[in-house]
């Protein structure tokens, strides 16, 4: 063995230790930020300078050890985030601190968050694996949230309500079906034009039905479910013992999607049209019926999400009430690696940055000018997630790509 | 050497196996101007329906629409003597400067003149393979160092004070779609998620900075979430039309160069070459030697410019300040994608659409719709908004477009042979 | 065998596409039990006709008989009803699911009407490899087995649905003389079982090997059709380009003189961080062209890669010209002397959406006299590109013209003008003739002759293995990332068909 690949074994042995100082230092990170919060609630910047100044130490160590760019760069962004969300902590006092980190409470409200965009991400899902790039998931959320809304505001039900708005979000889909299938439109092209589309149709009939009154506020909103057994536990219990019902459904939604991808012989057909078209046309599986359910499945499914979003969590609706959901829920998708427990997980993360958005002003007194930042805590996180993680997720070989047929 | 199973080599006609820059190129040549003619017909068309659906007249609403928009000063010709700006002189000349067609149309150049910035944002990314739809957010950054800068420094003169203003909104727009940029070049994430989410950064800066106790506020006026006024030595010359009621300004010279400079650095330079090659082909770019990388993050910083520069003719031309309902309200960098794809990433054509679609904002602008037209004003602007989304759609839908346009041909006689 | 009755006929099959007559009045028929070749170049319109029979085309004129009954078959799902099963030229498999999942696509066991008997699908796969004596692990993920065994898979497919009509689109292009042999052994079994073959093909040695008849195609027409028995390779190729053809490339013995390239110790990783090319040393000479053989996957794209500056170097180092420009990036390294014909034109070697003259200006777009201080003169670009076109005989179009309008064996010598044109001191080429007809694969290899003799070093890499053994002055064979035997020029295939297998030296020269 020549000395060049005595280093080369070398590089072999130290590149385990480099990726586990690469994780270390989002750990430090995370570390860095918790021990501010209760119960810990350290009160000296210090330790959080420490903490966080370590992880990003261990970040950049691991990236010149060869971690690879984006564990190592991960590591010293999550570790910054995490000293600087720390430092801030201290800075509050300790009774706003727990005010805001009643952990029942922010657990209740991560999921509440997380929902819309666990909705939306499934959608994401299926339409990707079977080859259609979705960015319209944007616009399906608001489609759904709108129409959700009117419907159980006119037809005098939430039930009605969610009828409505899974139908809207599934038409606006079937134009993005018919735009980016049939037509082989370039998806992207295709998806932002829909999302202007649904700005512009939930504008005109909000201002058309509501007039600038805005919504009213007796409207029959997403009931609650209570488990009992659930209730009593201990820790857990407060946070999900009461959930809203289209919470329990989006969880259940997640297991169903992942057993209809991977253990169905619909599945399979599915992905083997994201993978291979030509495979799949050459077996007599009809490419573009496949994609055509899979599009509107998502919209289906995008639209239930914004339903849950102003019937169940804001009880109003307001132009692009949406925000951007749509476009974090397509992170998730990519973050979970088109796997439905994958992307539930980082719908989850982002759920936890957008309950803490809306808490942590709290912490600071209401006068505070620059807690408003805090709002763009969710988009920050997707930005870094999107940065670090993404980039190095291989999609379904077909994804994004018109299938001719011959 | 294992092949992509999707492409086989040969010449079997793999016409939907292309991708976005390819599609763009032959879209290009296949309909010349008709194409996106027809397409911008079409989405009126259709809006119109859509008018139709919700009970009011589209003849009438689009007749109040043109009103707006000040077109028809053109054919209103008649004998004027014009006092030449920034002078004395006088001149003859066949339209009334002064008519109110003409204030109309002061404004719908003025948006022609930030919608061609925001187009060419766009476009100039596009020409690189990237889609950037952070147009909006690169505005706001823009938007928001211009008003820094032209708020502040009141004592200097004014060409310094102006030039200052814009170059550091240029590079504030450069550096915020330049992350992107980055991003994509290092690590590969998609620009699309990216820039979006730095459009909501951007956005909730914008309330912070102007907002109630955010440091630029309005320091008269505590209790208002708005800006300081931009200062007089920072405000863009106004050369048609009043200063005071958002005559047009110099801007729009500047806007008109900017597309100038968007061909020459497109079709002339080195740096235009490379980004076309890595536009229609990255792979077969990185085997000729051209970094692939270094190209991504030029075309978004670039782009990032122009969105920037739109920002701050903006802000030191004829709105002087930004609050929370100009953030709230804001969609221009938007309108950027419809103007880009539908003069398909050309400097000519971001030119003409520009102009279709300024005139089509200020047309639909509240204070332009006649109530007994549209019975609420506020709709104008969401019809305008579906009436862009159905231009992409219709861009997106190109074969649809061109097959119609293939059909009147034959119908016209001068098609090719007819079908068997 | 063959019993004579006739299973199925393809009669006055006529297939336009824009700018191409790909199958003109086309008479085709096969008999129950027999091998019936398909010969003909590239662009011959062999796939065409058979994308027809599969259902993936419809033909503008003539019928299709099955069993005597005129048929019109629609999509290949209507094919496979038929019996008719296909073996694509590019596997028609997904990477990323098992052989089992393949197998059973669309035709899946399932419990309950819907759920995936996985179970079941794995022993029907089994059951039919062992009917046919196949070898194959249903479980194993199809990215991680071999060309040879994916081949497999598409046979198995179509056995899983009861053909008995199996088309076979260029099966042995991929695979070693040894996986050719068996995949004979196969055919010959399936026949003996009833099936009867149709083996699309336009290699002459191994049609005369398996067919029982063979139907000579050329520009679209069909020219003959003739029993294998007494028919020689010479009389076919002339059939097939309808005129004299060399088989062999003519060339003066090497003249090798100092090393232009020499390669130390060179370690890469692939894309999925594993490695590669595992410490690979070679050198190739002023004046001598260095073939490097092997399956394909075992190291040559990276090596090339590397090479050329696409991939980063791991360990160990390379020189040009006596400087080491491990790590320089591909721009320093194309300057230093590096011309490269990348294996997929369309995809790397052109930019389809450019004019010539600005593919031709690849490289040297931003130096004179294509550009000066970083302006382009499209005029000087032209003018130079008129200058190469002429001189490299590209037809089909001018510098004005656009990539994508060429031919592929004109795109191909667009490619190679432009390296060659740069006056390279080292020509790397990657699959230099891939896809092309018999006249553009005589330009590049006559070309790749004249370059060595010019005194030029020429590293060929290829997974044609009669392609090396007739331009190469030395063969180094890979196998798994390494250099595994290095061979002189006219080294029979059968011996480097052992080594690429990862057989040993002895065992490559006791064949």
């Amino acid at each position: 063995m020549t000395a060049s690949a005595e280093a080369l074994a070398r590089r072999a042995v130290t590149l385990g230790p480099a990726r586990a100082l690469g994780w270390g230092g989002v750990a430090l990170g995370l570390l860095a930020f918790w021990l501010a919060l209760p119960p810990a609630t350290v009160r000296s910047p210090l330790v959080p300078l420490v903490v966080g100044g370590l992880g990003i130490a261990a970040g950049g160590w691991a990236l010149r050890a060869g971690a690879g760019r984006r564990l190592g760069g991960s590591a010293v962004a999550v570790a910054a985030l995490g000293l600087g969300l720390g430092l801030l902590a201290t800075r509050s006092n300790v009774g706003s601190l727990e005010q805001v980190f009643v952990w029942s409470a922010l657990i209740a409200s991560t999921l509440r968050a997380a929902t819309p965009l666990t909705f939306a991400a499934l959608g994401g899902i299926f339409s990707e694996r079977s080859g259609v790039v979705n960015i319209g998931l944007e616009g399906m959320l608001l489609m759904g949230a709108f129409f959700g809304f009117l419907g159980a505001d006119k037809l005098g039900s939430w039930e009605w309500g969610i009828l409505c708005g899974v139908a809207a979000g599934a038409g606006l889909a079937a134009i993005h079906a018919v735009i980016s299938i049939h037509l082989r439109a370039d998806q992207i092209v295709s998806g932002t034009a829909v999302n202007f589309l649904a700005l512009g149709v939930t504008g005109y009939f909000f201002i058309e039905v509501y007039t600038d009154q805005g919504t009213p506020g007796d409207v029959s909103t997403i009931p609650a479910v209570s488990i009992p057994w659930i209730e009593d536990l201990g820790f857990v219990g407060p946070a999900i013992g009461r959930m809203h019902i289209l919470i329990w459904v989006a969880i259940a939604f997640v297991v169903l999607a992942h057993f209809t991808l991977f253990r169905t012989s619909t599945g399979l057909r599915l992905r083997s049209v994201g993978e291979h078209p030509r495979a799949a046309d050459t077996v007599g599986i009809s490419v573009y019926g496949v994609r055509y359910a899979a599009v509107i499945l998502s919209g289906a499914l995008a639209g239930l999400g914004g339903v849950y979003l102003s019937n169940g969590i804001t009880h109003s609706f307001n132009e692009n009430l949406s925000a951007g959901r749509g476009f974090i829920a397509l992170a998730a998708v990519i973050f979970g690696r088109w796997r439905p427990f994958g992307a539930f997980a980082a719908c989850l993360l982002f759920g936890f940055s957008e309950a803490l958005a809306l808490r942590l002003p709290g912490a600071y007194g209401e006068d505070q000018a620059w807690t408003t930042l805090f709002r763009a805590l969710p988009y920050v996180v997707t930005l870094v997630v999107v940065a670090g993680v993404v980039g190095r997720s291989i999609p379904p070989a077909a994804d994004g790509k018109p299938y001719v047929k011959q | 050497m294992t092949d992509a199973p999707a492409a086989p080599p040969g010449p079997s006609p793999e016409l939907g196996a292309e991708s976005a820059a390819e599609r763009l190129a032959r879209w290009q040549r296949a309909g010349g101007i008709v194409a996106p003619v027809m397409t911008a017909v079409l989405a009126f068309l259709v809006g119109g329906l859509v008018v139709l659906a919700t009970g009011s007249n589209p003849l009438r609403v689009y007749q109040g629409i043109w009103n707006g928009t000040g077109l028809e000063w053109f054919s209103q010709v008649g004998s004027y003597r014009v006092g030449l700006p920034f002078s004395d002189a006088e001149v003859w000349f066949p339209w009334d400067p002064g008519s109110r067609a003409a204030e109309n149309l002061q404004q719908t150049l003025l948006l022609t003149a930030t919608l061609v910035l925001t187009g060419l944002a766009v476009a100039f990314a596009f020409r690189c393979g990237l889609f950037n739809i952070g147009g909006q957010g690169q505005y706001f950054a823009g938007a928001y160092f211009s008003i820094w800068i032209g708020s502040s420094f009141a004592g200097m003169s004014s060409l310094p004070h102006i030039l200052l203003a814009l170059v550091v909104a240029g590079l504030a727009g450069a550096v915020w779609a330049g992350i992107a940029g980055v991003l994509k070049a290092t690590v590969g994430a998609h620009e699309v998620i990216t820039t979006i989410m730095l459009n909501w950064v951007a956005y909730f800066t914008g309330l912070y900075l102007f907002g109630q106790g955010g440091p630029l506020q309005n320091e008269e006026q505590v209790f208002s979430p708005t800006s300081n006024e931009v200062v007089e030595s920072a405000r863009l010359p106004v050369f048609w039309g009043d200063p005071l009621l958002q005559g047009l300004h110099v801007g729009f010279f500047l806007a008109l160069a900017a597309l100038v400079v968007f061909w020459i650095v497109i079709s002339r330079t080195t740096l235009g070459y490379q980004v076309r090659a890595v536009g229609f082909n990255p792979e077969a770019a990185r085997y000729g030697g051209i970094s692939v990388a270094r190209n991504y993050f030029l075309a978004m910083a670039i782009s990032g410019v122009f969105a920037g520069l739109a920002g701050a003719i903006d802000m030191l031309g004829w709105r002087f300040s930004i609050g929370f309902s100009d953030i709230q309200s804001s969609t221009i960098g938007f309108v950027g994608i419809a103007v880009a794809l539908l003069g398909r990433n050309t400097a000519l054509g971001v030119g003409l659409a520009a102009l279709v679609f300024g005139a089509l904002v200020n047309g639909t602008a509240t204070r332009n719709i006649p109530p007994d037209v549209f019975p609420i004003p506020e709709q104008a602007g969401n019809l305008s908004l579906t009436i862009q989304a159905l231009v992409l759609l219709f861009i997106g839908a190109d074969i649809l477009i061109l097959y119609l346009w293939a059909r009147t041909g034959r119908l016209l006689g001068f098609g090719r042979r007819a079908a068997r | 065998m063959t019993d004579g009755s006739t299973v199925l006929e393809l009669r006055g099959i006529t297939k336009q596409f824009p700018g191409v007559l790909a199958n003109d009045r086309i008479d085709f028929d096969l008999r129950k039990g027999e091998v019936h070749a398909l010969l003909g170049e590239n662009g011959a319109g062999k796939s065409t006709l058979m994308n027809i029979l599969y259902g993936l085309y419809q033909p503008d004129e003539g019928e299709i008989l099955i069993g005597g009954r005129p048929v019109r078959i629609h999509s290949p799902r209507e094919a496979i009803e038929r019996g008719i099963g296909m073996v694509h030229q590019h596997f028609m498999l997904i990477p990323v699911m098992t052989v089992a999942e393949n197998i059973v696509l669309a035709s899946e066991p399932t419990k309950a009407g819907i759920v995936l008997d996985y179970a079941a699908a794995r022993m029907r796969v089994e059951a039919i490899a062992a009917q046919f004596n196949f070898v194959i692990d249903p479980d194993a993920r199809v990215e991680s087995i071999s060309v040879g065994q994916q081949q497999r898979v598409e046979i198995l497919k179509a056995l899983y649905r009861r053909a008995d009509v199996l088309i076979l689109d260029e099966p042995t292009a991929v695979l070693t003389p040894q996986e050719a042999e068996e995949l004979f052994a196969i055919l010959r079994s399936l026949v003996r079982e009833g099936v009867s073959i149709i083996f699309i093909s336009h290699k002459l040695n191994e049609v005369l090997q398996i067919a029982d008849r063979i139907t000579v195609l050329r520009r679209g027409r069909k020219i003959d059709t003739l029993p294998a028995a007494g028919a020689t390779e010479e009389g076919l190729a002339r059939l097939m380009v309808g005129r004299e053809v060399l088989l062999r490339v003519d060339k003066a013995p090497a003249t090798p003189g100092e090393a232009l390239l020499e390669v130390e110790d060179l370690h890469v990783l692939d894309d999925r961080g594993l490695p590669a090319v595992r410490g690979v040393t070679f050198q190739v000479h002023a004046g001598e062209i260095v073939g490097i053989a092997g399956v394909d996957g075992n190291g040559q794209t990276e090596l090339v890669e590397a090479l050329t500056g696409l991939r980063p170097v791991e360990a160990g180092r390379f020189l040009i010209g006596g400087v080491d420009v491990t790590g320089a990036g591909t721009h320093r390294i194309l300057d230093a002397g590096v011309g490269h014909i990348p294996e997929d034109r369309q995809r790397r070697g052109l930019v389809l959406e450019f004019t010539l003259a600005e593919n031709l200006a690849l490289h040297d777009f931003d130096k004179p006299p294509n550009a000066r201080f970083g302006w382009l003169r499209p005029g000087r670009m032209v003018a130079r590109a008129r200058r190469i076109l002429e001189e490299f005989d590209v037809r089909g179009g001018g510098p004005q013209t656009l990539a994508k309008a060429l031919s592929g064996g004109n795109q191909q010598k667009v490619v190679v003008a432009r390296e060659v044109s740069a006056d390279p001191r080292l020509l790397v080429a990657a699959q230099p003739t891939r896809g092309l007809d018999v006249g553009a694969i005589e330009f590049v290899h006559r070309r790749l002759v004249e370059e060595r003799d010019e005194g030029r070093a020429v590293l060929l890499v290829s997974l044609e293995l009669d392609e090396i053994v007739s331009l190469a002055d030395r063969i180094l064979v890979m196998y798994e990332g390494e250099i595994v035997g290095e061979y002189a020029a006219g080294t029979s295939e059968q011996v480097l068909g052992i080594a690429m297998l990862g057989g040993t030296r002895e065992e490559a020269t006791a064949a």
